[in-house]
């Protein structure tokens, strides 16, 4: 429905380049490990956006689906030793088996019940995985998965391709027909059931999209670390990335994107702090959101390229 | 005619207090009815009712032969009755065209390809043409009322029920809102269902009027015998009058 601006596919092609040109720069690995997990990150965010954004439906437990993700990995790879390409695909598939398990019961409620299912559920995956220690390798995990790729460079290159996609496929979902229906379920469920829109399926489907990207970043992020552990179905995990959606600027996806990267990046900057770190991060973050409850990202990039729209 | 709309005997109760009284009462196809009743008489939630935002207590209502007690409100809205509110429920942050398209992309408009030209089509047809790309937060509250007409046309009903589309608007925004009403109902071929609470509109708009008070229907009948009914006297005249006094 509407087009992406030029003046935003420049902007993307821009980071994108700078972003994969940034490693050759390190002389070592670093950097470019950093970095990995910075654009997983941005995956998380961006497909948390799409739909909680989007919708307004506030999802608690995202590290439901980037854990179920990263488990299926582990299981996949580690014990049962498949081919390591195949836990992209089935990370996705169980993630959004997830997200209709949670989903379809929750939200053809109203009320706080989806987001506090979604919290509910995550923690307790969490607790299964303690509980079964014998299948899940329990507070430990799983380890030994094989690499996706084996030089570090080129499996962040692809990741980074991947957000890329990501970015650029819901934000053109978020500008279709579709997305309009998602932004009105925000705005006034009860005017939308008057204009005849089954809203519990587009909730319904668009948690589907969401869930379907975070197991997909999940199962990124397993073959990255080469490990799963229950500390990736955390509450910290999921907060963190709804901190890092609000910063980057709700329902905008490539400022959820960006400040994921950014935010990722100022942690690992901060580590020389020691102890300091998290009280300089939260600062910051109180900073940001209480002198721009818009988000930093999206507003920004919007105010300065007002002109060449 | 047939009936279109069939409404047996229906009650709604909210704890002690019983906001509709078995209420029964048909439309045909076509026919401009108006539901008269002062504050409180029950009027939005037959409405409510009606369009499955509410569940009644007791008692069935049939639309085009089917039952449509216990369909969600959107699947109402898919068998061709659509309504407006009361309080205009625009969608806010959005532009005029988009509220309209919204309603475009209900599955009982799917024939409509080109939704932007249809949700365009029906900005003019309200009298809103050419305002596509205005904020719904400046518009006045007469312009409200229109849209949320055209969001009601754009599911393409064969019932439409309006709630009190005249409150609030001056006498002249009155005669053009109730042209337009006119216009809809003569040329769209629509059955029209309008809550009024004040007698005067009523007069040269609709040709049938059901008279409610506290949830009963009290009387029904073309307006110009329901001006000189004993009970719609006892119960309104006076009252309207006041309203119009007080206005
Ligand atoms: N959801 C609800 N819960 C409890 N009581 C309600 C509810 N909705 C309406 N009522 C009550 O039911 C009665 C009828 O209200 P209703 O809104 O149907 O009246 P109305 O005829 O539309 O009046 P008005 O002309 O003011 O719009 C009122 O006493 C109202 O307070
Ligand atoms: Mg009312």
């Amino acid at each position: 429905m509407k087009r992406i601006a030029p003046i935003d596919i420049a902007g993307g092609i821009l980071v994108v380049a700078f972003l994969a040109l940034l490693p050759m720069f390190a002389a070592s690995n670093y950097l470019t490990g950093v970095l990995t997990v910075c654009v997983i990150y941005g995956i998380w965010a961006s497909s948390w956006d799409f739909m909680s954004g989007l919708t307004g439906r506030e999802n608690f437990g995202h590290s439901l689906f980037i854990g179920a993700g990263a488990y299926t990995a582990g299981f996949l790879s580690s014990i049962w030793s498949t081919n390591p390409w195949v836990s992209l695909p089935l990370g996705v598939v169980i993630a959004i088996a997830f997200s209709l398990l949670v989903g379809f019961p929750t939200l053809r409620l109203r009320g706080p019940y989806f987001a506090l299912a979604m919290l509910s559920a995550s923690a307790i995956l969490q607790r299964l995985c303690l509980i079964f220690w014998e299948y899940t390798g329990g507070e430990e995990g799983i380890y030994g998965l094989d690499p996706l790729m084996k030089n570090p460079l080129h499996y962040y290159w692809f990741v980074l391709a991947i957000l890329a996609v990501t970015v650029i496929a819901l934000t053109l979902l978020a500008q279709s027909h579709w997305g309009l229906l998602l932004r009105a379920i925000r705005g006034d469920e009860a005017t939308c059931q008057a204009a005849g829109i089954n809203v519990t399926f587009y909730k319904i489907v668009s948690l589907m999209i969401s869930a379907g990207f975070a197991g997909l970043g999940g199962a990124l992020y397993a073959h990255y670390q080469l490990q799963v552990s229950p500390p990736l179905f955390s509450v910290v995990v999921s907060i963190t990335v709804i901190i890092m959606v609000y910063v980057g600027g709700i329902g905008s996806i490539y400022g959820a994107a960006v400040a994921a990267i950014l935010l990722t990046l100022l942690t690992e900057m901060l580590r020389g702090f020691g102890e300091y770190r998290l009280w300089i991060y939260t600062l910051t973050l109180m900073l940001i959101l209480f002198f721009l409850p818009n988000g930093l990202i999206a507003p920004l990039w919007r105010r300065l390229t007002e002109r060449l729209r | 005619m047939t009936d279109l709309l069939e409404v047996n005997g229906v009650t709604k109760r909210f704890g002690g207090l019983t906001a509709v009284k078995n209420a029964s009462f048909t439309l045909k196809k076509g026919e401009f009815t108006g539901i008269l009743g002062p504050n409180g008489a029950g009027k939005t939630t037959l409405f409510n009712i009606l369009t499955g935002f509410m569940q009644p207590t007791t008692g069935t209502i049939h639309f085009n032969g089917e039952l449509v007690r216990e369909l969600a409100p959107y699947k109402v809205v898919n068998r061709g009755m659509a309504r407006t509110f009361q309080l205009t429920r625009p969608f806010v942050g959005m532009n005029l065209l988009e509220n309209v398209l919204v309603a475009c992309m209900s599955p009982r408009a799917s024939e409509d390809k080109d939704k932007e030209a249809r949700a365009s089509y029906l900005l003019g047809q309200v009298g809103l043409g050419g305002r596509d790309k205005e904020p719904v937060e400046t518009l006045p509250y007469g312009d409200l009322r229109r849209l949320e007409i055209a969001r009601a046309l754009a599911t393409r009903p064969d019932l439409l029920l309006l709630d009190e589309p005249f409150a609030g608007l001056g006498s002249s925004e009155i005669e053009q809102l109730a042209q337009l009403i006119r216009r809809l109902h003569r040329e769209e071929n629509l059955t029209i269902l309008l809550i009024e609470h004040k007698l005067r509109e009523f007069m040269a708009l609709v040709s049938r009027v059901i008279a409610m008070n506290f949830g009963e229907i009290i009387a029904v009948g073309p307006p110009e015998e329901i001006v000189k009914n004993e009970k719609v006297i006892e119960a309104y005249i006076g009252k309207t009058e006041e309203a119009h006094a007080s206005a």
